[in-house]
């Protein structure tokens, strides 16, 4: 019976972001937070394969203190345990460093025999923990997964690539990221809810996980986020001639800068 | 002082969003124009717990608590408040039977009604002038082994898809104010559900006139105790008029937000209408209304679940919003304008549904005479 981990992201709804007129940056002070949708799929996954054929499902997160808002909706979509890592370091953590501190919970925690991601994350989709983590980790990675199953110390799992699928066949410990169309996530019930509050969550301390301060520190910066806005000059040629039209198009888009 | 919902609470109104937009968005058109008794839906609210939300966990209910069921009715309103008028109604009958009903009553009836295996209905109306009196008040006459009910409860909600009624008797000719409720097995021979009325809204939900032609009942089915009827009635209408002002309130709220969203993508003079000062006074007054209507909401519910007196509250919030309900979606259609006004927009149906839930179990002055009693 397997025994199964899954990392996740709090994230901000991005349907609760908006964009400021002035400047269009980011208005995040009314966003409520979320369980990253692809990782909801891997949380969905590891609970469906844990029903069908026994085993444990653990949920382990990294974040700011807002982390903390996750627990109780994480554990009552299926995980019978969530361990959690809050620090100001995830703030401006990129992949690496959200993998750096990924591993070192797992080495602590143990070992699982299938630790599943979603393929990218809400916010800033860099699709690159799951890969990194099984680095760090040196186990084997599948990525793109749309189909998944188990058996024995034996994980099948169906990619979906560019230009069709294929089926890879590994044998366990494996880190596995899932895409959106693997299942449907369930919506909870509302006994599931209520006894979301009874399991059990721990914190782990970062301070505990003997990682070096180079570890925490990202190697990509984010200088500023923007929200696109698609602005629209409206501008109509009414000359009677197509071809006067034409020409008056072609040089407005050359001083748009489009040769 | 803590206005916010708990984070369990959120969570099981999440749960409610989530399940609003996956069942009851795709459905609640369809249900406006033809009416159907929505029954998948049903089978999935009882999936997810919601028909037993109300009810404590050694009933086999969730057990979440007034203000949970609140949320998540003004969360599934958003989307249909013709299911969750079926929802509240069948939470009626599930609560009187829970709290009054024998041991017997509470095993064959309240787990039945959790799992959504049977539907219930709480007919309390009459086409007198109150309940008891006028040539169609129900009568209980006692016999040898138990009573005969003959009359007809009028505008019953659920009426043809319930399993079980709970209906409210005159067991004294005597004493006609002294009612008796009864739980009635809808296979009880003689009763007979009239044909279905066709309402303004709420569609979805069957509403009928129930008729009692000579129906034994056996001793056990009285609820409670002899001539306790009214007292279940008052408690039961009362909880139901906070649950009808989360319909209310959901309603609005989804009102609100389609105008919100109609008034940044329609642009007119230029730039989208939300920038206008017209406009933008329009939805300030409905998202106003809306968000105070909510807080009375919660604050009654609030009441009820820490077990204090409540009424007077849940009559202001009743009160409040059969001012302004109808007001929230005025002002939202005026923003859409002439695209509000038309049947291809939800509009029209949230206004239908909206007078139901201000209008139906009590008229929009009835609350006011609870208020005035309350402080005079």
């Amino acid at each position: 019976m397997p025994k199964c981990l899954v990392c996740y992201k709090w994230t901000l709804d991005e349907k609760d972001i908006k964009i400021k007129p002035a400047d269009s940056s980011l208005d995040t002070a009314r966003a409520k937070g979320k369980i990253s949708d692809f990782d909801r799929n891997a949380i969905e996954e590891a609970a469906l394969l844990v029903e069908k054929q026994g085993g444990a499902v653990h949920a382990l997160t990294y974040g700011t203190s807002a982390v903390k808002q996750s627990l109780k909706d994480v554990l009552s979509r299926g995980p019978e345990k969530v361990y959690w890592i809050a620090d100001a370091s995830a703030d401006a953590a990129d992949a690496c460093v959200t993998a750096n501190v990924l591993a070192a919970a797992i080495r602590k925690l143990g070992s699982y025999d299938l630790i599943l991601c979603g393929e990218g994350s809400s916010d800033v989709f860099n699709r690159q923990t799951a890969v990194r983590l099984a680095a760090l980790l040196s186990l084997p990675c599948v990525t793109y997964v749309e189909k998944l199953s188990i058996e024995g110390d034996t994980v099948k799992a169906t990619r979906k690539l560019d230009e069709g699928s294929e089926v890879a066949t590994v044998k366990g410990p494996v880190v596995v990221s899932v895409l959106g169309q693997i299942n449907k996530p369930r919506i909870p019930s509302l006994k599931q809810v209520l006894a979301a509050s009874k399991k059990p969550n721990e914190e782990i301390k970062i301070t505990d996980l003997g990682l070096k301060p180079e570890s925490l520190q990202p190697k990509s910066v984010h200088r500023s986020v923007k929200g696109f806005v698609t602005k629209r000059k409206n501008i109509i040629y009414k000359e009677s001639s197509a071809a006067t039209n034409v020409a008056k198009l072609t040089s407005s888009l050359a001083a748009e800068g489009l040769r | 002082m803590n206005f916010q919902l708990t984070e369990e609470q959120q969570l099981i109104e999440q749960s409610a969003r989530d399940f609003a937009k996956e069942f009851l968005d795709p459905i609640a058109v369809q249900l406006d124009y033809t009416g159907e008794f929505p029954k998948a839906v049903i089978a999935e609210l009882a999936n997810h717990d919601f028909l037993g939300l109300h009810l404590p966990a050694e009933a086999g209910g969730a057990g979440a608590g007034f203000v949970s069921y609140v949320a998540v009715i003004e969360s599934l309103s958003r989307s249909s408040a013709a299911v969750t008028s079926i929802i509240n109604n069948q939470a009626m009958a599930s609560y009187a039977i829970q709290t009054w009903g024998s041991d017997a009553q509470k095993k064959q009836y309240v787990r039945a009604f959790i799992k959504g295996e049977t539907i219930g209905a709480f007919a309390v109306c009459e086409n007198g002038p109150t309940t008891g009196i006028g040539p169609d008040a129900l009568n209980a006459t006692k016999t040898e082994d138990g009573y005969v009910l003959k009359g007809t409860k009028a505008y019953v909600r659920n009426a043809g898809e319930a399993g079980v009624y709970v209906v409210f008797a005159v067991t004294d000719a005597a004493d006609p104010n002294a009612l008796t409720a009864f739980v009635v097995d809808a296979s009880a021979a003689g009763l007979k559900v009239g044909p279905r009325l066709n309402t303004m809204g709420l569609k979805g939900c069957p509403v009928a006139h129930v008729v009692f032609d000579d129906v034994k009942v056996p001793e056990t089915a009285v609820l409670g105790s002899l001539k306790a009827g009214r007292e279940i009635a008052t408690r039961v209408l009362a909880l139901a008029s906070v649950a009808e002002a989360a319909q209310t309130v959901g309603i609005g709220q989804a009102a609100v937000e389609h105008a919100a969203a109609y008034a940044k993508q329609r642009v007119q003079f230029g730039k989208p209408i939300a920038t206008l000062q017209a406009i933008q006074t329009l939805l300030a007054e409905a998202a106003t209304d809306c968000y105070l209507a909510r807080l009375a909401l919660r604050a009654a519910a609030q009441l009820v679940e820490d077990g204090k007196p409540f009424e007077a509250e849940a009559a202001i919030v009743k009160s409040f919003l059969a001012r302004l309900g109808s007001k929230i979606l005025v002002d939202s259609c005026q923003v859409e304008g002439g695209m509000g006004f038309s049947e291809s927009m939800p509009l029209p149906r949230l206004f239908r549904d909206i007078a139901g839930t201000t209008l139906l179990d009590s008229p929009a002055d009835f609350p006011d005479y609870a208020i005035a009693a309350s402080i005079a």
